[in-house]
């Protein structure tokens, strides 16, 4: 093999990219060549571990030897096909003059911040680490809590451009062979340029992918995953994303929080009662209010409804219009809120607060019910915040619905999504489980909660293959 | 299999007859029963919802002899061709009349209490979509939302009852009216009832096992005492002047209208209201989808949608929309139609119950 003509072979395959690195050294007629991408390798490693001991050896140069010499634990012999992508996944390819196949060695090095609490999910009680964008962190976060030979950590690739690595796992005595399976399946059948994010994989591997519903759990806390690979779900890990998915996916999940499992249970169960109350406020709450004050005036006692006709009278626009007009007007403010350099942030709330709230008010353009309405039902949106996308939509949907149909249609409207939601059954799990089909054991976590002690089954509304977690002897 | 495919369970199944068993008869009904039969009115349902368990015995019976097989099937298997369509066609006859009916008195209603400047395709816009989407997506679906409104169905309706008994504030006087006129009245008000006819439509999507046979009579049977119940507390708390108010659960609601520190809790019974007829006509929707693909094999399932759309609107727009049409339709035309399901269903039912018993004596 001539190795520099090999060399600059590779080198052209990638383009001459600038970190494309090559290093040449001949010893006893044998020529050595070195290639891998600066940008992701360890140099160190590559100059203590591999260079100087093959500069500093004196014995015939072949692979077997170099094997021996090379300080470094991931070392493979690789065909010249496998060249490029071993490079683009950190690895150090060695030429020999003298051999037709390549030495690759893992070195794969780049920053990456260590795990910290996330901050989509702050907790009062417990862990407060979070996953990272490094795969290997991820599993190690994982592995962490399981001594098991049952936990399994599979790995699949997908993107074509990307080759992301994506990893499944799961514990192999206690989630459903079928579920892992069509997991697979699903993956392996993607056919896509890149994955950059796990949400990626969202709506690629749902079931229903136009749906508004979340139909894949997410979280960034690995104890979270963990304890939900305990209930039988498959984790997915995607390299370069902290999130991590679980599947299958209920509506319950996002009404648990992970501070229910570290506090008193009859406590909890008041949390997930004021947060299934949030939710209803969030989505029905301002149109509700449109549609007594449109449709059913009459219905309101006369003390409420005097103090609203006080309140409104000034106002020019319809109901509808104003409650349109402060909803619209929060949202620009989120969205403002979120792009903006935390140092402008200040200013916005005041801008928004103060001078477009209260300023809106004394001139009459709003009323203050209109306002107190709206921030009540916005405030409301994050009482479940893993779900405010889909009940922002849903506030706009039944706002609408209230201000043109009034009560029949809100209710009409409450049926109608319900029924949607219930038609929808991800790897074999029901939506709204365990409320409907209602599962008695399954409610022990549902809306209200028993202590641990009492919680001996795993879900029984998606499969798994092992339903006892306790035995009475173990309480 | 997709979800709209798959059958209800026993618990689905109870909630749904629960829930239709109050069709028609919690708003114009009692105060018609009172016109009819006065005080003894509160005897009506407790009759005919005697025969209507009688019709849910036989049920329990066909559907034990033949667990997996339709309706359509059985009586095809014994009967021939001719009469399964006859008998399927008059099902899809009774149950859009059903549908219409209590779309007006639900549409007279509202229109009077609380959509004072609302017309009729406001409610239209307001049901249509929303039953079509329950009866579209399968009767496994409305059993799963059924039974996710079932708490809020129940506490509603019980709070209800413990609220219009506190408007009773005297006996009335019994015996007014004699056997004869309870009958007649009966026999005029019969078309509120027979339901139970719905579970023979969908009987071979109805999966219950051995021992749940009791969830569905205990909660028929609840059903059943509920509503008679609210005609009794109805006809108590007006008495003599029942006949002038023609929306019985309001009524009973708005009697007591403030409550402690509740403020108005009329609001209450009109959610129950819109919760049940939803339900109602989303399942009469689905029993005429069902009867027409047992009639018409061949046609696709959204033209039988399709047809039920297109003739509820002919009918709610050419035969009523007002009260007293309503009622005489109601009253005059409907009861004939009653026949399928008091008549000829339970008949085909003993026949085919006796065939088992000729086997027997036969081996």
């Amino acid at each position: 093999m001539e190795v520099k003509k090999e060399i600059d072979k590779f080198k052209k395959q990638l383009h001459n990219s600038i970190d494309v690195t090559s290093r040449e050294m001949a010893k006893n007629d044998v020529y050595v060549g070195f290639v891998y991408l600066k940008s992701i390798t360890d140099n160190l490693i590559f100059s203590t571990a591999i260079y100087d001991p093959i500069l500093k050896f004196q014995g015939d140069l072949t692979f077997d030897n170099l094997s021996q010499i090379i300080k470094c634990n991931d070392v493979s012999v690789v065909k010249e096909d496998d060249v490029i992508s071993k490079i683009l996944k950190g690895s150090v390819i060695i030429l020999l003059s003298n051999s037709e196949e390549f030495l690759a060695i893992d070195i794969l090095k780049f920053n990456m911040r260590t795990p910290s609490e996330p901050p989509t999910s702050p907790v009062i009680m417990g862990p407060r680490e979070g996953f990272t964008e490094d795969l290997k962190t991820n599993i190690t976060l994982i592995r962490r809590r399981f001594c098991s030979q049952q936990l399994v950590f599979e790995q699949a690739m997908v993107g074509e451009e990307t080759q992301t690595q994506v990893v499944l796992a799961y514990l192999n005595d206690v989630a459903d062979k079928k579920i892992v399976k069509e997991i697979k399946n699903k993956l392996s059948k993607i056919k896509i340029d890149g994955i950059v994010d796990s949400y990626y994989l969202l709506s690629l591997l749902s079931n229903r992918p136009n749906s508004l519903l979340k139909q894949i759990g997410n979280s960034e806390k690995p104890d979270i995953v963990a304890a939900k690979m305990l209930e039988g779900r498959v984790a997915v890990i995607v390299d370069n994303s902290p999130i991590v998915l679980t599947i299958p996916f209920v509506f319950l999940e996002d009404l648990q929080n992970s501070n229910d499992y570290y506090t008193n249970y009859i406590y909890s169960g008041f949390l997930r009662v004021i947060r299934l109350i949030g939710l209803l406020i969030a989505v029905v709450g301002p149109g509700t209010y449109i549609a007594l004050q449109l449709f059913h005036y009459n219905v309101l006692p006369i003390k409420y409804l005097i103090t609203i006709a006080d309140a409104t009278q000034q106002v020019p626009f319809t109901p509808f219009i104003e409650i349109l007009f402060i909803s619209l007007l929060f949202q620009i403010l989120y969205e403002v809120s979120l792009r903006l350099p935390s140092y402008l942030g200040l200013a916005t709330s005041i801008v928004g607060a103060l001078i477009l709230g209260d300023t809106g008010v004394k001139a009459g353009l709003i009323s203050p019910p209109s306002v107190i309405v709206v921030a009540i039902a916005k405030i409301a949106l994050y009482t479940v915040p893993e779900q405010s996308a889909q009940i922002n939509v849903l506030q706009f949907i039944f706002l609408i619905i209230g201000a043109s149909l009034g009560l029949l249609g809100l209710i009409g409207g409450t049926i109608y999504f319900l029924a949607y939601a219930n038609s929808i059954e991800n790897y074999g799990a029901p939506y709204l489980a365990p409320f409907s089909p209602f599962i008695l054991s399954d409610n022990k976590d549902g809306i209200l909660k028993v202590p641990l002690s009492d919680m001996k089954n795993r879900p029984r509304f998606f499969k798994n293959s092992n339903k006892d977690r306790m035995n009475d002897s173990e309480r | 299999m997709t979800v709209k495919d798959k059958s209800v369970n026993a618990w689905q199944t109870g909630i749904l007859l629960f829930i239709l068993l109050f069709a028609n008869k919690i708003l114009v009904l009692p105060s018609l029963l009172y016109d009819g039969a006065k005080v003894e009115a509160f005897f009506i349902p407790i009759i005919l919802f005697s025969l209507e368990l009688g019709v849910l015995f036989l049920f329990y019976k066909v559907k034990t002899k033949f667990p997996t097989q339709s309706f359509a099937e059985i009586v095809k298997n014994h009967f021939g061709k001719v009469v399964t369509y006859v008998i399927f066609i008059l099902i899809m006859v009774f149950f859009i009349c059903k549908a219409v009916l209590l779309y007006n008195i639900t549409y007279i209603f509202f229109r009077n209490l609380i959509y004072k400047e609302a017309n009729n395709i406001l409610f239209l816009f307001c049901f249509l979509p929303v039953i079509n989407h329950l009866a579209i997506s399968g009767l496994r679906v409305m059993g799963r939302t059924a039974q996710l409104f079932f708490p809020v169905i129940v506490v509603i309706t019980l709070f209800c009852i413990v609220v219009g008994f506190f408007g009773i504030e005297s006996m009335p006087l019994f015996f007014e009216s004699s056997f004869s006129d309870v009958m007649l009245t009966a026999l005029r008000h019969i078309s509120s009832f027979g339901d139970v006819l719905v579970l023979f439509v969908f009987m071979d999507k109805i999966q219950i096992k051995k021992g749940q046979w009791k969830i569905l009579f205990s909660l028929a049977g609840s059903a059943m005492i509920v509503v008679t119940i609210i005609t009794v507390v109805f006809i108590f708390s007006y008495t003599y002047t029942s006949f002038m108010h023609p929306y019985a659960l309001f009524e009973i609601m708005s009697y007591v209208k403030e409550y402690g520190g509740l403020g108005r809790i009329d609001i209450i019974s009109m959610i129950l209201i819109i919760i049940y007829t939803y339900f109602h006509l989303a399942i009469y929707l689905k029993a005429f989808m069902a009867s027409f693909s047992v009639v018409f094999r061949k046609i696709d399932e959204i033209y039988s949608v399709l047809t039920f759309n297109f003739l509820f609107l002919i009918f709610i727009n050419f035969l009523v929309l007002n009260l007293e049409k309503a009622v005489f339709y109601g009253e005059d035309i409907l009861p004939f139609f009653s026949v399928i399901s008091f008549i000829i269903v339970p008949v085909v039912c003993l026949v085919l119950l006796c065939f088992k018993h000729r086997k027997k004596r036969g081996d």
